[in-house]
């Protein structure tokens, strides 16, 4: 890896080539990461994984096309290729939307570190027995769970810094540990699978017997489950699925998409489009989220914004470029592709209990699969895969499986009537992606009568 | 790059403490691409990387790291910390380097890495023009064009000593129809080992024109029905479900750790007897091949299925460990930051003796899926689920009313033994398959199939 003063002196030296390149604008950008992970089975470690990698990547404009490239090779050479690449990328390029390299004049110096000393606690030996210890009690946990396929703690930390011809000077960096283990149960010949995960980091935070009692019941749940008869049913969409459900449509909100013609939202900011019990909101500091984001990968400042608010939606996600184009600013959302920072579907008042006594009779849904092949995002056409449970009478009552569910997207958030207070998160965009679970009326289901 | 006494003393720090195995993996890749939105360049780009992974195995214990950082001390002190991480007991011998091996899968006249970005930009204007010429409901086209020439070279302590390239090419073209608020697409995606003279045998204009009249079908087509019924899969990409409902399930990955519901079930019937399936890394210029893995495996033609009946597993080196078998030469990786571990190539069901034409005037009722989407399995219960980008139903023999929306759920285990009808016009399609050792170049096969009975997952009500 290379020190500061290296990569330091690296970056304004690429700045100084590109203007002589004939370069309008530049930016110049190093990181790196390092990561390892420990993986056990049946009783042992089976796979170490250990990594650092560091990189360069340059974007330059030119006739006002932009163009960017990477390399992890550092010659004067390699440099000299990557920037004549990306010149000659931007001789080909007639994109008649103008993009920017960016810096508020106010705000040059953008500095987020968020590691820890906690990261130093990330060793193989303590991955190892928290690893052997996890499969040990997961096994234990239940005689029908036959084997832990898959385990692994994993942690990594990230670096970039950042400078540009406008004067920019930014640098973040952060730390990221993770728990994810999958098991297989098996029960009166039925064989059933399911995965946990746990995020944070600190590794000391993590509680082992807490993840094993939410696995054991998540996996053994699962049996006995039945397929429905087709029809048309009440859902709750459990947080997790809710969280699924919403990212697979979350392109629509980008104003590229919308601009492009490639989302059924352009033109609709400022009107209704969803039941007024849903809330989306960009929260870039939110005190709960793991990792602040100040401003995003443009150096744009973030902001905190609904994008849906009491089912009105409020703005899509902006970058400089689309920004420009509709002639407003920036909202902080450059984050390579479009996307956000952290976000939540804001909670209601009711505990999930209490969903189920209002839905009375319906369907819970927990897990969706294959979502990236059943939906069209465009359309917001969506027939997915899933399993869950029955409610009845209000409770929740045996598995369900073997079914899918149908409808459109756009139709679905209108049917919303209901939003719990149990919220859920996961890693999603450039922080993370809050949500509870909601009631959704009337949704299509497709399986097959069991007698 | 690194030299080969390097490379030698990477092995030697590997294997100085319990390792029976170790392995230098050294990947260089260079690519460019192309994005074209409606007749316009907004995305240009190429890159450069490379990078190494070190493997150290003791019985099936691995140690994996790697670095994008050539450092030659840096690299031995990583792999000397590997050694100290790996749990085994015994240390292995370390053999003499076989003198070097290259091969190449790739089948070029014209090398794609020399042609212009503006030749691309000309090929992929030509569709783009023709599709938004071709009719006003067609709204949009977006187009792109990827090359990439990746050499890797692979150096272990079985004094392998094996050295690849091979060059990769892929265009897509996605027309939009949009009427009112729905927007249907339609689209087509080839890739190829071959030069660049399969761009210019292809027929982009006739290929936009089945695009287009996909998505202006799909447009004004209701939404498909529920419930179980006969199904005809078209051929080419409709092997997807294939790949998803079985292949998966064979692949030493899930069968070495008896997740598979596949265990232990060579010799035995898995699907209907006129089932014959391969997974055929071998294939000259096909978009899955290659020569070498990224271990130590020669590809090969590997029968899976034959008449119904389970052949062989798909099995990498860690996996021929686990299964005390011999590797089949099918240890892929996306690239140096992944492990390699069993993963498919071209594999597909092997054409039958059925007229397509037949497979549809035999069926009275059912859906048949010209376009298959992607899907996903769970290759422990055999659990699948695709898509279908475009669909029709069959009444009394012929195809009726295009449908959309649908999508087939069902269990591997079961979905193989309910084919009864298989054509004779097998077709490849390229595709990508994303799995633990990352997403990889594969094609996808298959003739014409019917599949008797399976539960479809419309919006409408089915009919009985």
């Amino acid at each position: 890896m290379m020190d500061k003063a290296t990569y330091e002196s690296l970056l304004s030296g690429i700045l100084l080539k590109a203007e002589k390149l004939g370069f309008d604008e530049s930016q110049a950008s190093y990181f790196s990461g390092i990561s390892m992970e420990v993986s056990v089975l049946n009783g042992e470690v089976n796979s170490f994984e250990r990594s650092s990698e560091q990189g360069i990547r340059f974007k330059g404009k030119k006739n006002g096309q932009m163009a960017s490239s990477v390399t992890n090779v550092y010659t004067d050479e390699a440099i000299d290729y990557m920037l004549n690449n990306v010149s000659e990328s931007c001789d080909i390029l007639d994109d008649e939307d103008e993009d920017f390299i960016y810096c508020d004049p106010d705000n040059k110096e953008l500095y987020c570190s968020q590691i820890t000393n906690a990261f130093d606690k990330n060793t193989y030996s303590r991955f190892e027995s928290i690893a052997l210890k996890l499969e040990k009690d997961i096994l234990a946990s239940d005689p029908a769970i036959k084997a832990v396929d898959y385990l692994s703690i994993s942690c990594d930390r990230a670096m970039n810094r950042k400078i540009n011809s406008k004067g920019l000077q930014a640098y973040t960096d952060s730390d990221f540990v993770s728990v994810y283990a999958g098991a297989r149960a098996e029960k009166d010949g039925q064989v059933k699978t399911s995965g946990y995960y746990w995020y944070g980091n600190d590794i000391d935070k993590f509680d082992s017997d807490d993840f094993v009692k939410v696995f054991k019941k998540r996996i053994m749940d699962k049996f006995g489950g039945t397929s429905v008869a087709s029809g048309k049913y009440d859902i709750i969409l459990g947080n997790e699925a809710v969280v699924a459900f919403f990212s697979t449509f979350m392109s629509n909100f980008s104003s590229y998409s919308m601009q492009k013609g490639l989302s059924l939202l352009a033109g609709k900011e400022g009107e209704v489009i969803a039941s007024d019990t849903l809330n989306i909101k960009e929260i870039p500091l939110y005190e709960k989220a793991l990792k602040k984001v100040p401003f995003d990968s443009e150096g744009v400042a973030t902001t905190e914004k609904y994008i849906i608010e009491k089912g009105k939606f409020n703005t899509a996600f902006y970058n400089l470029k689309t920004a420009n184009k509709a002639g407003i600013k920036s909202t902080g959302n450059g984050f390579g592709s479009m996307s956000f920072s952290n976000l939540m579907i804001e909670p209601g008042e009711k505990s999930f209990d209490e969903l189920c006594m209002t839905i009375g009779n319906g369907l819970y849904i927990t897990d969706l699969a294959g979502l990236h092949a059943g939906v069209n995002t465009i359309s917001g056409d969506y027939s997915i895969f899933c399993e869950g449970f029955k409610i009845r009478d209000g409770k929740v009552a045996g598995a369900v499986e073997q079914i899918t569910i149908s409808d459109n997207f756009y139709d679905s958030i209108k049917k919303i009537s209901d939003v719990g207070n149990d919220m859920y998160s996961e890693p999603g965009g450039a922080g993370e992606f809050f949500a509870p679970s909601m009631i959704i009326k009337d949704i299509k289901v497709a399986g097959e009568a069991v007698e | 790059m690194l030299n080969d006494s390097n490379i030698a003393r990477i092995i030697d720090a590997a294997m100085s403490k319990t390792a029976d195995f170790a392995e230098v993996f050294i990947e260089e890749s260079r690519s460019s691409s192309v994005s074209m939105l409606n007749g316009r360049v907004i995305k240009a780009g190429s890159g450069v990387a490379s990078g190494v992974g070190i493997r150290l195995m003791a019985g099936t214990n691995v140690v994996y790291v790697y670095s994008n950082d050539f450092d030659a001390d840096g690299l031995i002190k990583l792999a000397g910390e590997a050694a100290d991480a790996l749990k085994g007991n015994s240390r292995g011998e370390i053999k003499e380097l076989e003198s070097r091996c290259f091969r190449t899968a790739s089948d070029i006249n014209i090398d794609p890495m020399t042609v212009r970005k503006t030749d691309n930009v000309a090929f992929l204007k030509q569709a783009s023009d023709h599709a938004l010429s071709f009719d006003p409901l067609i709204t949009q086209a977006a187009a792109s064009f990827t090359n990439n020439m990746r050499t890797i070279r692979v150096v272990n302590s079985e004094g392998i000593n094996r050295e690849s390239s091979d060059t990769r090419m892929r265009f897509s073209v996605e027309v939009i129809a949009t009427k009112g608020n729905e927007k249907q697409t339609g689209r087509i995606a080839p890739g190829t080992l071959r030069g660049y003279e399969f761009v210019n045998e292809y027929p982009i204009i006739e290929k936009t024109t089945q695009c287009c009249e996909t998505a202006l079908r799909m447009i004004n087509a209701g939404y498909a029905p529920s419930g179980k019924m006969p199904v005809v899969l078209g051929n080419g990409f409709g092997g997807v479900i294939f790949h998803e409902a079985c292949g998966h399930s064979l692949e030493a990955t899930a069968v070495g750790i008896k997740s598979s519901c596949f265990t232990d079930m060579l010799g035995k019937k898995i699907a209907s007897d006129k089932v014959t399936a391969y997974d055929n890394a071998k294939i000259k210029g096909e978009w899955g091949s290659y020569e070498i893995d990224d271990e130590d495996g020669i590809s090969s033609n590997l029968l899976l299925i034959e008449n119904g009946i389970l052949k062989n597993y798909m099995v990498d080196k860690l996996g021929s460990r686990r299964m005390n078998c011999e590797s089949t030469g099918c240890g892929r990786r996306q690239d140096y930051s992944y492990a390699p571990t069993s993963r498919m190539s071209n594999t597909y069901i092997d054409k039958g003796e059925d007229d397509p034409k037949d497979i549809i005037s035999d069926t009275e009722y059912g859906l048949y899926c010209s376009q298959m989407g992607g899907g996903s399995v769970d290759t422990t219960t055999g659990e699948f689920n695709f898509a279908v980008n475009e669909g029709y139903m069959i009444r009394n023999g012929k195809i009726c009313e295009p449908v959309r929306g649908a999508t087939l759920i069902g269990k591997g285990s079961e979905v193989l033994l309910n084919i009864d009808r298989v054509g004779n016009d097998l077709e490849l399609s390229a595709g990508m398959c994303g799995s633990i050792s990352g997403g990889i170049p594969v094609t996808v096969g298959q003739p014409t199939i019917r599949l008797s009975s399976i539960l479809v997952g419309g919006r409408e009500e089915g009919e009985v």
